[in-house]
Protein backbone atom coordinates (compact mmCIF):
# COMPACT_ATOMS: atom_id res chain seq x y z
CA UNK A 1 0.00 0.00 0.00
CA UNK A 2 1.26 3.66 -0.90
CA UNK A 3 1.39 6.30 1.57
CA UNK A 4 -1.01 8.73 0.87
CA UNK A 5 -0.62 12.41 1.75
CA UNK A 6 -2.74 13.72 4.12
CA UNK A 7 -4.04 17.34 4.15
CA UNK A 8 -4.67 18.98 7.28
CA UNK A 9 -8.53 20.11 7.97
CA UNK A 10 -7.08 22.68 10.34
CA UNK A 11 -9.26 24.60 12.61
CA UNK A 12 -10.04 27.60 14.47
CA UNK A 13 -9.97 26.01 18.35
CA UNK A 14 -6.73 26.19 19.84
CA UNK A 15 -6.21 21.49 21.33
CA UNK A 16 -7.42 20.96 24.22
CA UNK A 17 -4.23 21.21 26.80
CA UNK A 18 -4.57 18.92 29.82
CA UNK A 19 -5.72 21.25 31.82
CA UNK A 20 -9.15 20.57 33.16
CA UNK A 21 -12.23 22.46 32.84
CA UNK A 22 -14.31 23.65 35.97
CA UNK A 23 -17.53 25.04 36.19
CA UNK A 24 -19.12 27.57 38.31
CA UNK A 25 -22.10 28.50 40.05
CA UNK A 26 -22.92 32.41 40.69
CA UNK A 27 -24.48 33.99 43.33
CA UNK A 28 -27.71 35.76 42.39
CA UNK A 29 -30.36 37.17 44.44
CA UNK A 30 -33.62 35.01 43.16
CA UNK A 31 -32.69 31.20 43.39
CA UNK A 32 -33.66 30.11 46.89
CA UNK A 33 -30.74 29.03 49.16
CA UNK A 34 -32.88 25.12 49.72
CA UNK A 35 -33.13 24.75 45.74
CA UNK A 36 -29.26 25.29 45.11
CA UNK A 37 -28.96 22.77 47.48
CA UNK A 38 -31.50 20.09 46.03
CA UNK A 39 -30.13 20.71 42.68
CA UNK A 40 -26.32 19.59 43.56
CA UNK A 41 -27.12 16.90 44.91
CA UNK A 42 -29.66 15.97 42.48
CA UNK A 43 -27.57 16.79 39.94
CA UNK A 44 -23.96 15.60 41.44
CA UNK A 45 -25.31 13.25 43.71
CA UNK A 46 -23.65 15.63 46.50
CA UNK A 47 -24.34 14.56 50.39
CA UNK A 48 -26.64 17.18 51.63
CA UNK A 49 -23.79 18.33 53.66
CA UNK A 50 -21.17 18.51 50.54
CA UNK A 51 -24.15 20.59 48.51
CA UNK A 52 -24.82 22.62 51.48
CA UNK A 53 -21.10 23.62 51.79
CA UNK A 54 -21.25 24.54 48.10
CA UNK A 55 -24.27 26.31 48.50
CA UNK A 56 -23.14 28.29 51.10
CA UNK A 57 -19.96 29.20 49.10
CA UNK A 58 -22.04 30.38 46.79
CA UNK A 59 -23.65 32.84 48.39
CA UNK A 60 -20.88 33.95 50.86
CA UNK A 61 -18.42 34.11 48.23
CA UNK A 62 -19.96 34.84 45.35
CA UNK A 63 -19.28 31.29 43.59
CA UNK A 64 -18.09 28.22 44.18
CA UNK A 65 -16.46 25.37 41.95
CA UNK A 66 -19.36 22.52 41.16
CA UNK A 67 -17.48 19.89 38.98
CA UNK A 68 -14.26 19.94 36.66
CA UNK A 69 -13.48 17.30 33.76
CA UNK A 70 -13.10 17.68 30.32
CA UNK A 71 -14.75 20.28 28.48
CA UNK A 72 -17.32 18.02 26.48
CA UNK A 73 -18.31 16.81 30.34
CA UNK A 74 -18.36 20.17 32.04
CA UNK A 75 -20.45 21.59 29.08
CA UNK A 76 -23.17 18.89 29.93
CA UNK A 77 -22.87 19.72 33.24
CA UNK A 78 -23.47 23.68 32.53
CA UNK A 79 -25.98 22.88 29.96
CA UNK A 80 -27.74 20.78 33.20
CA UNK A 81 -27.50 23.70 35.45
CA UNK A 82 -28.86 25.93 33.54
CA UNK A 83 -32.27 23.58 32.81
CA UNK A 84 -32.90 24.39 36.42
CA UNK A 85 -32.12 28.05 36.27
CA UNK A 86 -28.60 28.70 38.02
CA UNK A 87 -26.69 30.50 36.73
CA UNK A 88 -23.34 28.62 35.59
CA UNK A 89 -20.30 29.05 33.86
CA UNK A 90 -17.47 27.14 32.50
CA UNK A 91 -13.33 27.92 32.26
CA UNK A 92 -10.23 26.39 32.34
CA UNK A 93 -9.18 25.62 35.49
CA UNK A 94 -6.64 28.06 36.33
CA UNK A 95 -8.24 31.12 33.72
CA UNK B 1 -53.22 33.50 46.65
CA UNK B 2 -53.91 32.00 50.19
CA UNK B 3 -51.31 30.17 51.80
CA UNK B 4 -52.02 27.02 54.22
CA UNK B 5 -50.42 26.50 57.13
CA UNK B 6 -49.66 22.58 56.18
CA UNK B 7 -47.65 22.52 52.76
CA UNK B 8 -49.37 22.38 49.55
CA UNK B 9 -47.11 20.03 48.32
CA UNK B 10 -46.26 16.36 50.62
CA UNK B 11 -44.24 12.98 49.58
CA UNK B 12 -46.29 10.36 49.54
CA UNK B 13 -44.44 7.19 48.72
CA UNK B 14 -40.74 7.22 46.82
CA UNK B 15 -42.81 7.30 43.66
CA UNK B 16 -45.55 9.83 44.01
CA UNK B 17 -46.13 13.43 45.78
CA UNK B 18 -49.32 14.85 46.83
CA UNK B 19 -50.08 18.59 45.12
CA UNK B 20 -52.82 20.68 46.65
CA UNK B 21 -53.47 24.25 45.98
CA UNK B 22 -56.91 25.69 45.17
CA UNK B 23 -58.45 26.30 41.48
CA UNK B 24 -57.69 29.90 41.26
CA UNK B 25 -54.21 29.63 42.30
CA UNK B 26 -53.78 26.75 39.07
CA UNK B 27 -55.57 28.71 37.07
CA UNK B 28 -53.46 32.42 38.13
CA UNK B 29 -50.20 29.36 37.75
CA UNK B 30 -51.27 27.94 33.89
CA UNK B 31 -51.56 32.22 33.15
CA UNK B 32 -48.14 32.93 33.91
CA UNK B 33 -47.13 29.56 32.54
CA UNK B 34 -49.04 31.05 29.19
CA UNK B 35 -46.75 34.23 29.09
CA UNK B 36 -43.53 32.70 30.35
CA UNK B 37 -43.95 30.33 27.16
CA UNK B 38 -44.29 33.46 25.22
CA UNK B 39 -41.69 35.03 26.35
CA UNK B 40 -39.33 31.75 25.43
CA UNK B 41 -40.58 31.66 22.32
CA UNK B 42 -40.35 35.13 20.77
CA UNK B 43 -37.61 37.47 23.47
CA UNK B 44 -34.42 36.70 22.57
CA UNK B 45 -32.29 39.60 23.96
CA UNK B 46 -33.80 40.93 26.98
CA UNK B 47 -32.73 41.11 30.85
CA UNK B 48 -35.01 38.28 30.84
CA UNK B 49 -34.00 36.23 28.00
CA UNK B 50 -30.37 36.54 29.18
CA UNK B 51 -31.54 34.93 32.73
CA UNK B 52 -32.77 32.47 31.49
CA UNK B 53 -30.22 31.67 28.74
CA UNK B 54 -26.95 32.60 30.48
CA UNK B 55 -23.69 32.38 28.55
CA UNK B 56 -21.84 29.10 29.56
CA UNK B 57 -18.52 30.73 28.10
CA UNK B 58 -18.25 34.27 30.15
CA UNK B 59 -14.32 34.04 29.23
CA UNK B 60 -14.36 32.94 25.25
CA UNK B 61 -16.51 34.90 22.93
CA UNK B 62 -15.48 32.35 20.33
CA UNK B 63 -16.72 29.01 22.44
CA UNK B 64 -19.66 30.69 23.86
CA UNK B 65 -21.15 31.50 20.13
CA UNK B 66 -20.69 27.92 19.09
CA UNK B 67 -22.29 26.52 22.82
CA UNK B 68 -25.27 28.95 22.24
CA UNK B 69 -25.44 27.39 18.27
CA UNK B 70 -25.38 23.72 19.92
CA UNK B 71 -27.15 24.17 23.20
CA UNK B 72 -29.46 26.90 22.94
CA UNK B 73 -32.57 25.08 21.05
CA UNK B 74 -31.93 22.56 23.38
CA UNK B 75 -32.47 24.23 26.39
CA UNK B 76 -35.63 25.50 25.05
CA UNK B 77 -37.08 22.79 23.96
CA UNK B 78 -36.50 20.94 27.62
CA UNK B 79 -37.94 23.82 28.84
CA UNK B 80 -40.85 24.37 26.81
CA UNK B 81 -41.58 20.69 27.50
CA UNK B 82 -41.65 21.52 30.94
CA UNK B 83 -43.96 24.25 30.85
CA UNK B 84 -46.17 21.98 29.07
CA UNK B 85 -45.67 18.99 31.56
CA UNK B 86 -46.68 21.36 34.15
CA UNK B 87 -49.60 23.12 32.53
CA UNK B 88 -51.15 19.53 31.90
CA UNK B 89 -50.89 19.37 35.80
CA UNK B 90 -52.51 22.27 37.05
CA UNK B 91 -55.31 21.43 34.51
CA UNK B 92 -56.42 17.69 35.80
CA UNK B 93 -59.61 17.71 36.97
CA UNK B 94 -60.08 17.61 40.68
CA UNK B 95 -62.70 18.12 43.59
CA UNK B 96 -60.69 18.03 46.22
CA UNK B 97 -57.90 20.56 45.27
CA UNK B 98 -55.96 17.43 45.69
CA UNK B 99 -53.62 16.36 42.46
CA UNK B 100 -51.15 12.62 42.55
CA UNK B 101 -47.52 13.51 40.96
CA UNK B 102 -44.65 11.30 40.06
CA UNK B 103 -41.50 12.32 40.68
CA UNK B 104 -40.61 13.10 37.03
CA UNK B 105 -43.65 15.67 37.03
CA UNK B 106 -42.56 17.10 40.44
CA UNK B 107 -39.20 17.67 38.98
CA UNK B 108 -41.13 19.46 36.13
CA UNK B 109 -43.05 21.38 38.37
CA UNK B 110 -40.30 22.87 40.09
CA UNK B 111 -37.99 23.81 37.37
CA UNK B 112 -41.71 25.73 35.81
CA UNK B 113 -42.16 27.48 39.34
CA UNK B 114 -38.41 28.58 39.48
CA UNK B 115 -38.43 29.75 35.64
CA UNK B 116 -42.00 32.13 36.95
CA UNK B 117 -39.22 33.15 39.50
CA UNK B 118 -36.23 34.33 37.58
CA UNK B 119 -38.86 35.99 35.49
CA UNK B 120 -40.21 38.08 37.95
CA UNK B 121 -37.27 38.12 39.91
CA UNK B 122 -35.09 40.09 37.18
CA UNK B 123 -37.96 42.04 36.65
CA UNK B 124 -38.01 43.00 39.71
CA UNK B 125 -34.36 43.58 40.57
CA UNK B 126 -35.14 41.68 43.19
CA UNK B 127 -32.33 42.62 46.16
CA UNK B 128 -32.28 39.77 48.74
CA UNK B 129 -31.90 42.77 51.67
CA UNK B 130 -34.58 45.12 50.55
CA UNK B 131 -37.27 42.52 49.07
CA UNK B 132 -39.11 42.26 52.57
CA UNK B 133 -39.47 46.28 52.55
CA UNK B 134 -42.10 46.00 49.30
CA UNK B 135 -44.35 43.54 51.37
CA UNK B 136 -46.26 46.67 52.54
CA UNK B 137 -49.75 47.24 50.87
CA UNK B 138 -48.47 50.53 49.88
CA UNK B 139 -45.53 49.91 47.88
CA UNK B 140 -46.64 50.51 44.16
CA UNK B 141 -44.70 46.68 43.53
CA UNK B 142 -46.52 45.23 45.88
CA UNK B 143 -48.72 43.09 44.13
CA UNK B 144 -45.56 41.78 41.65
CA UNK B 145 -43.55 41.25 45.06
CA UNK B 146 -46.95 39.23 46.88
CA UNK B 147 -46.56 36.77 43.73
CA UNK B 148 -42.79 36.67 43.64
CA UNK B 149 -43.20 35.97 47.70
CA UNK B 150 -46.09 33.09 46.98
CA UNK B 151 -43.93 31.43 44.03
CA UNK B 152 -40.89 31.34 46.62
CA UNK B 153 -43.28 29.67 49.33
CA UNK B 154 -44.39 27.42 46.81
CA UNK B 155 -40.47 26.16 45.55
CA UNK B 156 -39.64 25.52 49.18
CA UNK B 157 -42.40 23.36 49.65
CA UNK B 158 -41.43 20.95 46.61
CA UNK B 159 -38.13 21.54 47.72
CA UNK B 160 -39.03 19.96 51.36
CA UNK B 161 -41.14 17.17 49.99
CA UNK B 162 -38.07 15.92 48.37
CA UNK B 163 -35.32 16.65 50.76
CA UNK B 164 -37.35 15.88 54.07
CA UNK B 165 -37.06 11.75 53.86
CA UNK B 166 -33.10 11.86 52.37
Amino acid sequence: MRPTEVVDPGTDIAPDTDRPWIVLVWNDPINLMSYVTLVLQKLFGYSLEKATELMLDVHNKGRAVVSSGTREHTEFDVYRLHEHGLWATMQREDA
Amino acid sequence: MARKSKGPVTRIDALSYSLNIDAQDRTTLNALLDQLRDVLMNDSSSDIARRLFPAAYHQDEQHEQEYQRLMRDELLSSRLASLSLTSSILERETTTNNIVLTADELDALMRSINSLRLVLGTLLDVDEDEFEAHLVEDDPGYGQYQLYSYLGWLLDWIVTAQTEFN
